[in-house]
Parts: structure tokens; sequence; C-alpha cells
């Protein structure tokens, strides 16, 4: 069998990457090894360069199997820039609390490609491998610091309770494969679109979501995340809530959107139903929160329940929001983390009461926080609030109670992302001694905060692309 | 494929054969009161899925369900737990309290999933099992399925680092 | 020139949001350089604006009919949303407006912010504060008029909350941010809605479709966006209910209370109306009650004014009652005389914020104006300028607040709303006799401070005299008798209403009177005041605790939003995690003991919520998929 595997170069490359982070490691001398967080982020930096230079570079292999569309080239955008910007973000940390460089980046590096192979899957085995490559590796991420019963901790709730939402969800897809009898996404759209509805298939479609909503941190699956995400090493904390989340909306909008086309009616409402109660539990639950993780957490919780309304209406304008909202989700994650893993770096402390004063110790780190937290919150004129936008334009029409639900939640968020700015900007700080931070971790937080003010107000661009990238995905 | 003798799905009596082992000696995982015990249920349990298996031609994966799993597994589980010490091994798999709840959780969902596939008529032909599985299996793994089989490796590579980076730590801590 | 500056209006708000970028990221360190960027670049700003503003006035442009020039912003299918220039005579004047008070509060506050630390900082706030505050005037499409509406919010927020070291500057910049957040969900509901209906939120193309709106809805979802998109004015523009936030405001620095919280932000309500009058003017209960509740906004906010202290609150009291005309004026239909208020208010507002900063500046930020006294001698140029403003406020004649006053009273009048038009004339009693209070106790009598007062420097003396000279004639160019201004501001057609002698004779005397009680009263004899509000303490308590408002939010926010959010916190660690896993008996030891895992929650209730959860789904699908449930109960082989 022939096949073309140049449309798969920038992948082969994040294994050489990996591989060859791995080696280095074992040859390089050990005072060396904080140099490997600026060999692979540069060296991501030029897979980025690679995909973004074969964005018209699109075909299959492997028989259909392996689909690389303007769909999959923006999602590894998508996932190569949050590795890029996490591993800038990560290099202070890893070196003074975790060690292990080696190690570090090329799991890291590993947990990327299984995103990527998330984006460009279009059969459930592939689609299944890479969501675990990508799983297993953020097991060993979230258990990276040693010593720290929290840090393991997560990871031991991480692997038990990823292992249950992954034989659930691969229990739904053997279901969906039972039904119409193949793996792959598009033949399993065609069957679907002239099939009956049958029980069988509604109980695929909740183990798929059951499944999936436990990757994304949907309520009702959402338990484990406040835990894991405060365990965890911050940037590894940033990474799980874009990486791993992004990827998995990937293969949800694939399997549903495509695979699932025809009877999109029967899961829409269930999507409605479940992005509106994660929007509000999360939102809520935020607000008595007192550790900022903790905090990000349920944020995140809310946010996934945002994203998710661009999926209720399986159209090309929920994809492209979905893909617009994903892509500055990243920018203002990874922006606040860094903040927050930074400032754990000098105080080990993630309590938001200590970060009172921050304004003044570091100006940077308090704009860049408040910059990523309005983003997320949705005021303009920052990147969120136009995302939001497109986000709820795709449900105003049919599903206008989860458009309200949304607006007044995100009224509630400003509430507690205020909280902690109210705290750095008011609170006199304990030790007054002014921050000097790092050039990777400045250029990441002024890179991200410069992405969320300038998306925000010259949309246009960024919007076109995605629009061409989404109607790609539409095109099989 | 076993021949029909004398009237009776002979087939049909090895399925609900083994899915009664493999049923009972599931619970019998969960109910024992020494981990133990459970190891070896569990066993029992791999096995007769490797049965079923056989039943319906996959004897490659029959194979595979019994070396890994019965097997390699098993014997990592018993390890495990040999290096854990327990003054008593009777209370070395305990129920916590949710006993009842769980139960009936649990009792809903199989319900559910068992009613749905009841409800369903397959009528499809499955495609013929070809005369040797391990050959075929080998060429689609080396050719349609590259892409899924070289990131299992990976998955394996990753597994295996990530494991001993962690234990190696564990171990470092120890002795200083 | 002109024709440069009308076609390039874009460049208003550009050069202040240039300023703002070089100082944050450039010049920060460099404070003298920074203060000149941002006043010369706003001047520049004032400079255009004011050509471009000859030119639409020169050619009698119709607010109907204005010059727009749009790009586009962003699109998806079936939205494009432009942004682009607007020039009519009401932006025009605004512009104008605004660009010429901030280019004089910016002067001012090089002098008033003398040796602050974060002296540089205050000047990038107040040039994105112009920027964002001129893209809100010269917006030609309303979302991108709510992106401005949201960016000026944001730097009043930063603003207020300036002086960080004080707690009361956090709480009110907090009160504020969430005040306004309230109401521009309204706002943001009725933008919505508009764009959902009409398909559209360019101005010219909504007030085009909206004249015939019967093809496109019915007149009850009109009055429900109408008022929706009203909330968003009583929010950021400081109308009762949302009042609160205003007075608290004033822990910013003078200059921004001066700028922002009376010459421009806080009137942005008002012109987003004048803006959307067309809208309004199809929905008459909506109008109504603009104008109801403004006049009561008036009426309530003087009343407090009456009794307070502090010198700013007293100000900003008197601001809410002033926006409250303009709303009124608006309300009542008539475009002109409310933008004619608006135009003259804030040059004498701008006037008497920045004389209070001069006088807090001398007295080293002691507000209350019972420990002032006797400072007209010692501050003769703050003093007579304050004196031009209070006159100017009290609408005595012919000071620029008497004609637009004048002209708002007499459109309450015409149009036979004679309860309102009572509330608006006790108003104008009520509001000369407490500017006169505040001016005879700050600035006569003796002084009952101990502080050695001098003049301010000249940096801000200079801006008071040239408000002053405008608060004292900027109101000549609309009189009865030489009515320019009305007709170049207008809506559908020019409104002159005729000269009625008795109102404008009835204001004198009202403005008077109240002059003449705060005279007796604070200066003949200040123990009588004290005698007056003995005999009505009732009265005096509850204007003195602005009728409890706060109060009533504060329980509010502490019960209902406090309390729900903690239930369902609750909810998720104690119901879930406690119940379900350990039985109510052992919830309390789970949370006092250590020897439960490191974090809340424990992990065989999370993987039981997650079967629960896949359950939930199920029922939800089966419920609300009629061909699924039909085939969960057998109903499809």
């Amino acid at each position: 069998m022939q096949m073309d595997f140049s449309v798969i170069i920038p992948e082969i490359a994040m294994v050489s990457l990996g591989v060859l982070v791995l080696i280095l490691g074992l040859i390089l001398p050990k005072k060396s090894l904080p140099r490997l967080g600026w060999f692979t982020s540069f060296s991501l930096i030029g897979i980025l360069a690679l995909v973004v230079l074969n964005w018209n570079n699109v075909g299959t292999v492997s028989g259909g199997l392996y689909l690389i569309d303007q769909f999959s080239q923006f999602f590894k955008v998508i996932f190569l820039t949050a590795a890029i910007l996490v591993v800038f973000g990560s290099m202070a940390y890893v070196d003074k609390h975790l060690g292990g460089q080696a190690e570090y980046y090329s799991i890291l590096v590993f947990s990327t490609l299984g995103m990527m192979v998330m984006a460009s899957a279009n059969d459930f085995i592939t689609m299944y491998l890479g969501l675990e490559l990508m799983t297993i590796s953020f097991i060993v991420l979230v258990c990276f610091r040693r010593n720290d019963s929290e840090s393991l901790e997560a990871g031991m709730k991480y692997v038990l309770l990823a292992g249950i939402s992954s034989a659930v969800l691969l229990y739904g897809l053997s279901l969906i494969y039972g039904i119409a009898g193949t793996v792959l996404v598009v033949e399993v759209g065609m069957i679907l679109a002239v099939q009956q509805s049958l029980p069988l298939l509604l109980v695929g479609v909740v183990m798929l979501v059951a499944g999936l909503g436990f990757k994304i941190a949907a309520v009702p699956f959402h338990m484990w995340a406040p835990d894991v995400y405060q365990g965890a090493p911050t940037p590894i904390t940033s990474f799980l809530a874009v990486g791993s989340k992004m990827a998995s909306f990937a293969i949800l909008i694939r399997i549903f959107v495509l695979g699932m086309f025809g009877v999109s009616l029967s899961w829409g409402i269930l999507m409605a139903i479940l992005a509106g109660v994660t929007i509000i539990i999360g939102n809520l639950v935020a607000i008595p929160q007192t550790n900022i993780k903790r905090l990000m957490a349920y944020s995140g919780i809310a946010q996934a329940g945002y994203i998710l309304v661009g999926m209720v209406t399986a159209s090309q304008a929920g994809v492209k929001a979905i893909m617009f909202y994903g892509f500055i989700y990243i920018f203002a994650v990874v922006g606040v983390f860094t903040a927050i893993s930074y400032y754990y770096n000098l105080t080990g402390s993630d309590e938001i009461k200590d970060y009172a004063g921050l304004s003044q110790r570091s100006p940077l780190m308090a704009a860049t926080m408040v910059v990523s937290m309005l983003t997320m919150a949705g005021i303009p004129p920052f990147a969120g609030f136009v995302g939001k936008f497109y986000l709820f334009m795709t449900v105003v029409e049919n599903y206008l109670w989860l458009a309200i639900i949304g607006l007044i939640m995100s009224m509630v968020s400003v509430y507690y992302y205020l909280m902690v700015v109210l705290v750095m900007y008011r609170d006199r700080p304990q030790d007054s001694s002014p921050i000097v931070v790092s050039l990777p971790v400045r250029m990441t937080l002024i890179f991200t905060m410069l992405v969320s003010v300038v998306l925000g107000v010259y949309p246009g661009p960024l919007s076109e692309i995605i629009n061409k990238a989404a109607l790609s995905f539409f095109m099989h | 494929m076993l021949p029909m003798f004398d009237g009776i799905d002979w087939l049909g009596v090895f399925f609900y054969i083994l899915s009664a082992v493999i049923v009972v000696s599931a619970l019998l995982v969960v109910f024992s009161k020494n981990i133990v015990h459970s190891v070896l249920w569990l066993v029992i349990s791999f096995i007769a899925v490797a049965g079923i298996f056989i039943t319906l031609n996959a004897d490659f994966l029959a194979l595979i369900q019994v070396m890994v799993y019965a097997g390699a597994i098993c014997i990592m589980v018993v390890l495990g737990i040999m290096l854990i010490k327990r003054d008593d091994m009777n209370k070395t798999n305990m129920f916590n309290s949710q006993l009842y709840f769980g139960g009936a959780v649990a009792l809903m969902v199989t319900f559910l999933t068992g009613f749905a596939s009841y409800k369903i008529n397959y009528s499809g032909n499955p495609p013929m099992v070809p005369e040797n599985s391990v050959e075929s299996i080998a060429t689609l793994l080396l050719s349609k399925y590259v892409i899924p089989f070289e990131v299992v490796a990976l998955l394996l590579t990753v597994t295996l680092v990530g494991a001993i980076y962690i234990a190696r730590e564990v171990k470092a801590d120890a002795d200083s | 020139m002109v024709q440069f500056s009308m076609h390039n209006a874009w460049l208003v708000p550009l050069l202040p949001a240039l300023s703002f970028i070089i100082i944050a990221f450039i010049t920060k360190q460099w404070k003298k350089t920074s203060a000149i960027l941002s006043v010369g670049s706003m001047a520049i700003s004032c400079f255009i604006a004011s050509l471009a503003a000859y030119g639409v006035f020169s050619n009698y442009t119709l607010t109907e009919e204005p010059m727009v020039y749009s790009v586009k912003w962003f699109s998806m299918a079936g939205l494009n949303i432009d942004v682009g220039v607007q020039l009519d005579p009401v932006s025009a004047m605004m512009m104008f407006m605004v660009t010429l008070v901030s280019t004089l509060i910016f002067i001012y506050s090089i002098g008033y912010m003398e040796g602050d630390q974060g002296y540089s900082v205050f000047f990038s706030y107040l040039s994105l504060f112009g920027a964002s505050m001129l893209l809100l005037i010269i917006s030609s499409n309303l979302l991108q008029m709510f992106v401005a509406w949201e960016l000026v919010g944001l730097c009043s927020y930063l603003l207020i909350g300036f002086y960080s070291h004080k707690v009361t500057a956090r709480e009110a910049a907090k009160k504020a941010f969430i005040t306004c957040r309230v109401a521009d969900f309204g706002l943001l509901l009725g933008l919505i809605s508009l764009q959902l209906i009409f398909g559209t939120l360019d101005i010219v193309e909504l007030s085009g479709k909206i004249s015939n709106f019967e093809q496109y809805t019915s007149m009850g979802i009109m009055t429900i966006i109408a008022i929706l998109i009203f909330i968003g004015p009583i929010g950021k523009s400081g109308q009762f209910p949302l009042h609160v936030w205003l007075p608290d405001a004033m822990e910013g620095p003078t200059p921004v209370s001066a700028l922002i919280h009376a010459a421009t932000m806080v009137v942005a309500g008002v012109y987003l109306i004048a803006r959307t009058i067309f809208l309004f003017a199809e929905v008459p209960p909506v109008m109504d009650m603009v104008a109801a509740i403004g006049g009561f906004t008036a009426l309530f906010a003087a009343s407090i004014a009456i009794t307070q202290r502090d010198m700013k609150r007293i100000l900003a009291y008197s601001t809410i009652s002033q926006i409250g005309y303009m709303m009124l004026a608006l309300g009542l239909g008539s475009l002109t005389a409310s933008m004619f208020h608006l135009w003259t208010h804030a040059f004498f507002k701008a006037l008497m914020f920045l004389g209070a900063g001069s006088v807090l500046y001398a007295l080293h930020h002691k507000g209350d104006i019972w420990k002032m006294g006797g400072l007209l001698r010692k501050m003769p140029v703050t003093g007579y300028t304050f004196m031009v403003g209070c006159l100017a406020i009290s609408g005595v004649p012919p000071f620029s607040g008497f004609w637009s006053k004048d002209e708002i009273l007499l459109t309450a009048f015409d149009s036979g709303h004679y309860i309102l038009f009572t509330m608006a004339a006790l108003t104008s009693f009520m509001t000369a006799f407490y500017m006169w209070r505040l001016f005879f106790l700050a600035f006569t009598g003796q002084a009952q401070h101990e502080v050695q007062v001098k003049e301010s420097p000249r940096t801000m003396t200079l801006p008071l005299v040239v408000l002053a000279f405008f608060a004292a004639i900027a109101g000549l160019i609309g009189t009865p008798w030489a009515p320019i201004w009305q007709n170049w501001i207008f809506s559908v057609h020019p409104h002159h209403p005729q000269a009625n002698t008795m109102i404008m004779l009835g204001s004198v005397v009202l403005a008077l009177a109240g002059m003449y009680l705060a005279y007796n009263l604070y200066y003949l004899d200040r123990s009588k005041a004290e005698r007056m509000a003995e005999k009505y303490s009732f009265f005096w308590a509850l204007s003195y605790n602005k009728f409890y408002v706060d109060e009533l939010y504060l329980w509010f926010t502490h019960t209902i939003v406090d309390g729900g959010a903690r239930l369902f916190y609750l909810f998720d660690i104690y119901i879930v995690d406690g119940i379900i896993v350990n039985g109510i008996g052992s919830l309390t030891k789970s949370f006092g003991s250590r020897l439960r895992l490191v974090q809340t929650g424990s992990l065989q209730s999370y993987a039981l919520v997650f079967f629960l959860g896949v359950l939930a789904v199920a029922v939800i699908m089966a419920l609300t998929d009629p061909s699924m449930a039909l085939g969960l109960m057998g109903g499809v082989e």
C-alpha cells in the first residue's frame, strides 16, 4: 500500500523530538539539563511552523484512517501553541521543583502528539489510542511533583477515574461500531443518517458523552477536575485545562457533528442541557473557592460549558465558534497559570489571599492575570467577548434560554474573577519587594496578554481563517 | 466452527456457560474479602473471556488474552500485593460505605445497557474470519493500521518512562 | 483642513490610544514626557474635533443623515459587524466637548498629581479613557459602541481604585464595576434582541428599519427591547435605582471625578439614548418611563445632596441629579434640550469638581465642608471660579446653566407633564440651595481648619479659568432670542419652544430663593442650620443616609448572592461527598480529620457520581427525544 507520508511530517517530527529529548537527557551533563526546555520549545516552534507551512497540504493516510484537513491543522496549531507556551512558562518551575527535565519535556511532547493524533483521527481506534497516549502522558505528568503526596494523590485519582471514563468511552465506541459495522467516522455518519433511532444508539451516545464529558470536565463528570488541577504541577494543570480539553473537543466534534449528524436532533438538546448545567455549576461553585487553582478548575468547568454551547446546533457556525474560542482560551488559561506557577515558585502558596498586593510587586503578572480573567469572563474589548459572542449567537435562535443562562453566568463569573483582582490590586502585600520575572516567563506573559487584546480588538483575519477551516471539516 | 450435534446449538451452550463463569467470577473478584482470592477469580474470569474468543474463532485474541491478562497482569498484581505487607489477609479487599448505593447504580447501568442490547436485531452478516488470523492481523497492523500501531508503541514507551521515573524518585526518597 | 478633519475623524480616538500605548510600554519611567504626550495627543484631537465640528455645523448636517465611514470588523454566517465613524451634530458636539474638557483636565492633572507614585500610570489610564470615550462617541455601530462602553467602564474602574491603598477606594471600585455589570447585562440583552430581530446593529440601518418595525416584530417586543437598552444608561449614568456607585466613585483622584464621573463618561448613558432616540420614539410608554426616572432621580439625588458633608459627594449627587434632568428632557422627546444641558453641565460641573480638587489639594484631602470655611480670601482664583460654577448650576442668568435648564423646564411645561415639571422646578430650587450651602460653608466665614492654605499652582488654576469662561458663556448660543443651538441639534425637526417669560422668571426666582435660604442658614447664622436639622431629624437622617438604598443592596448581596453560591458549594462537596460517601453521621469527622486524603473529595464517590451522570444523561436523552423514548420502551424494533 502506497502512502503519502508528507502530510504527517509534523507528527513524525514530534516523535523524533520526544525521543531525542529523552536521549539528550541521558547523554547531557546534569547541569545543562535546564537547557532542554529551550531546546524543546524552539523545536516545537519549528514544528508549529511546519504545520502552518503545510496548511494547505491536506490528505489522508492509511486508507482514510488518518485525516489531515484544515480542521485538524487548526487544532494542531492550538495544541502546539499551548505546548510552546506551557514549556516556556514551566522552565523555572521544572528546574526548581521537579527535576527530571528530559522525562518531563519528552512526555509533554508525547502528550501533545496524542492530541494531534486525536485531531486527525478519522476512526474510533486511532481516536481512542490518541486519547490514551495523551491521558497516560498526563497521568505521569500529574504525578511529577516528587515527594508531594498531593501530586501523587492527584495522579492516582486521575489514573483511576480516567480509567473508568476510558472504559465507558470504549464501550460506547464499540456499541456504535456494533450498530454501524464500521469504525470510520465518515462511514458511521452515512449509515446513521439512514438508520432508525435505536435504544442501543442511545446507550452508545450516552457512553460517548460520559467518556468525553469526563475529559472536558463537563458536569456531572467534572468531579475529578478540582482535585487533579490542584494537585498537579501548575504548568501541567494549564496544559490539562487547555490541551486535554480542546483535544477532547476535537474528537467530540468529529464523532458527533460528523459521525452522528443524522441524529443530531437527538443529542442537540442533551448537549444544550449539559452546557447549561455545566455553566451554572462551574460558575457558582467557583465563588467560594480560596485556592486559586481550584478556582481556575471550576472556572475551567464553566468554560467547558461555554464551549459545549457550540456543539448544540451541529452547524458550521458552531464548529467555527468552538475553534475560535478554543484558540483564545489557550492564551487566557496559559497566561493565568504561568503567573500562578511563577508566583508559587517564589512564595510556595496557591492561596488567593497570598496574592495580596501582587500588582505592586509585579505589575506584569497582575496585569496578565487581569486581562486573562477578563477574557474568560467575556468582557469587551478582550478576545473572550468575541468568542462568547460567536458561541452564543449559534444558539440564540433555538435555545434562547441557554444564551441567557450563559450571559447571566458570565456576569457571575466577573464576581469571582474580580475577587482575585481585588486581592492583587487592593490589598497590601506582606512582602513588598518587587518580583523579577524571568525571561521565558515574561515572554509568555506579555505574549498571552497581547493576543487576548489584539484578537479582541481585531478578530477579523483569524475568524476568516477559522471559517475556512470549519468549512473544510464538512467537506468529506 | 463447531458443528451442530443432535439439533443442539453447542455454540450457544458454550457461550452461556462461559458467560455465567465470567459473571460469577467477576462478582467474586469484588466480593472476596481476601485480595489474593480476588486475583485468582480474576484469572478465571480472563480465561473464560478467552474461551468466548475461541468460540468466535478469534484464536489469536484468545491466546493474547491468556498470556497477557491471565498471565502477566495477574502476576503483576500478585507481586504488588506481596510487596505491601498486611497482617490479616482477610481484610485486604474491604468495602466502603456505599455498597448499597453503588450496587443500585451499577444495577441500573447494567439494566440500561442490557435492555438496549436486547432490543436490537443484529441482522447484518459479519465478515468471514480469515483462516490464518495471525498473519492477516500482522499485515493489517503494518499496513492499514500502521498509525494506530505506532501510537501504541509510543504509548508503551511513555508508560515505561513514566513508571520508571515515578518509581525511581520514590526509591531515591527512601534512601535519603 | 476642515474637510480633512471630517473625513478622518477616526484620528480623534486614535491619538489618545497611541499615547496610552507609548506611555504604557515606553515612557513609563519619564513622568514629564508621559504627561506631555498625554496632554499633547488630546490637544491635537481637540483641534481635529473642533474642525470637524465646525464642518458639521456649518453644513447644518441632519442627525438623521449622518456622515458614516466604516470598515468590516468581523463576520460569520449571516452576521456582519462593521466598525466606523459616524459624524452628525450630536456626535460632533460631544466630540468637541469631550476633547476640550479632557484637554483642560489633563493639564490640571499635571499639577494635581505632582509627586504621586503612579504619575505615568495615571496619565496612561487617562489617555486610554479618552480614547475609549471618543470611540464610544463616534461609533456607527451599537456593538462597537458597546465595546467602547465596556472600555470606559473598565477605565473608570481602574481610576476609581487608583488610590489602591485605601479600603474605601477598593470597595468603591468593586461596587462601580458590579453595578455597571448588572446594567450592561440588560443593555447587551437589548442589543442581541435588536440584532436578532432586525439583523443589524448599524445605527443608520437600524433607524431605517425601526421606523417601520411592524414588519419585523410587535409593539410588546419593542417595548421590552427599549427597556432593556434603557437599563444600561440607568447604570452608567447613575440613575435611580443604580445610582449607588457614583457617589462612592469619588474615592478616585479628583481630575478623574471631574472628567469621568461628571463631564463625560456618566453622560454616556444619555448619549446612548440620544443615539437610539428613533427606537425610543416608537415606544411612548418607555419614553415616559425615561422621563419619570429622570425626573425622580433629579429630585431624589438633590434631596440627598442637601445634607451631605463631603464636598465631592455633594457634587456627585448633584451630577446624578443633573443627569436626571437630561434624562427627563430626553424622555419628553427633546433631544435639543437634553443635549444642551449635557453641553453646559459638562463645563460647570467639571469646573466645580476641579475647584473641589484645588481645595482638597490645599487642605490635604480633607473633604468635610464643615471643616473648611474662609477659603475665598486665601484661594481667590479657585473661589471665584467656583462661584461662577455655582451661579451656572443654580440657573442664574446669563450663566450657561440657566439657558439649558430653562429649555428643559419649558419642554416639561409644554409637554403637559405638570408633575414632572413640578419635580424639575423643585429640584432647581434644591440645587441652588445645596450648591450655595456648599459655597458658603467652604468659602466664607471663619476658617475651621488648621492648615496653611495657599492658592494652587498655575497648571491647576488655568483650566479653572478657562472652564469658568465656558461655564459662563456656553449657554449663550441657545437663548430663546438667538436659537443657534436649536437649529443645530434636533431630532426630526428643529425645536423652537416659545419663550415663556413666566417660566423664565419663575426659575430665576426659585434659584434666588434657594440661594437666599442657603445664605440665611449657612452665612448669617450657622447655628440655625443645626436647629433645622434637629427639628426635622427624621427627614434629615433619611437624606443624610441616602434613603438607605446602599444598605438594602448590601443586605441583598450578602444574603442572596453569597448565600446562593455557598449553597451550591455545599451541595458539591458536602452532599455529594459527605452524605453519599460517608453518611451524614461522619460528615463532621471527615472535615476535621487530616487522616483523610489531602484534598477535598473521595475517589469512590467521584466514580459513583460519574455513573449517576451516565444514568442522568440517559434519562435526559430518553425524555427529550421522542423516538428514543419510544425505542427504549420497545416501540421500535
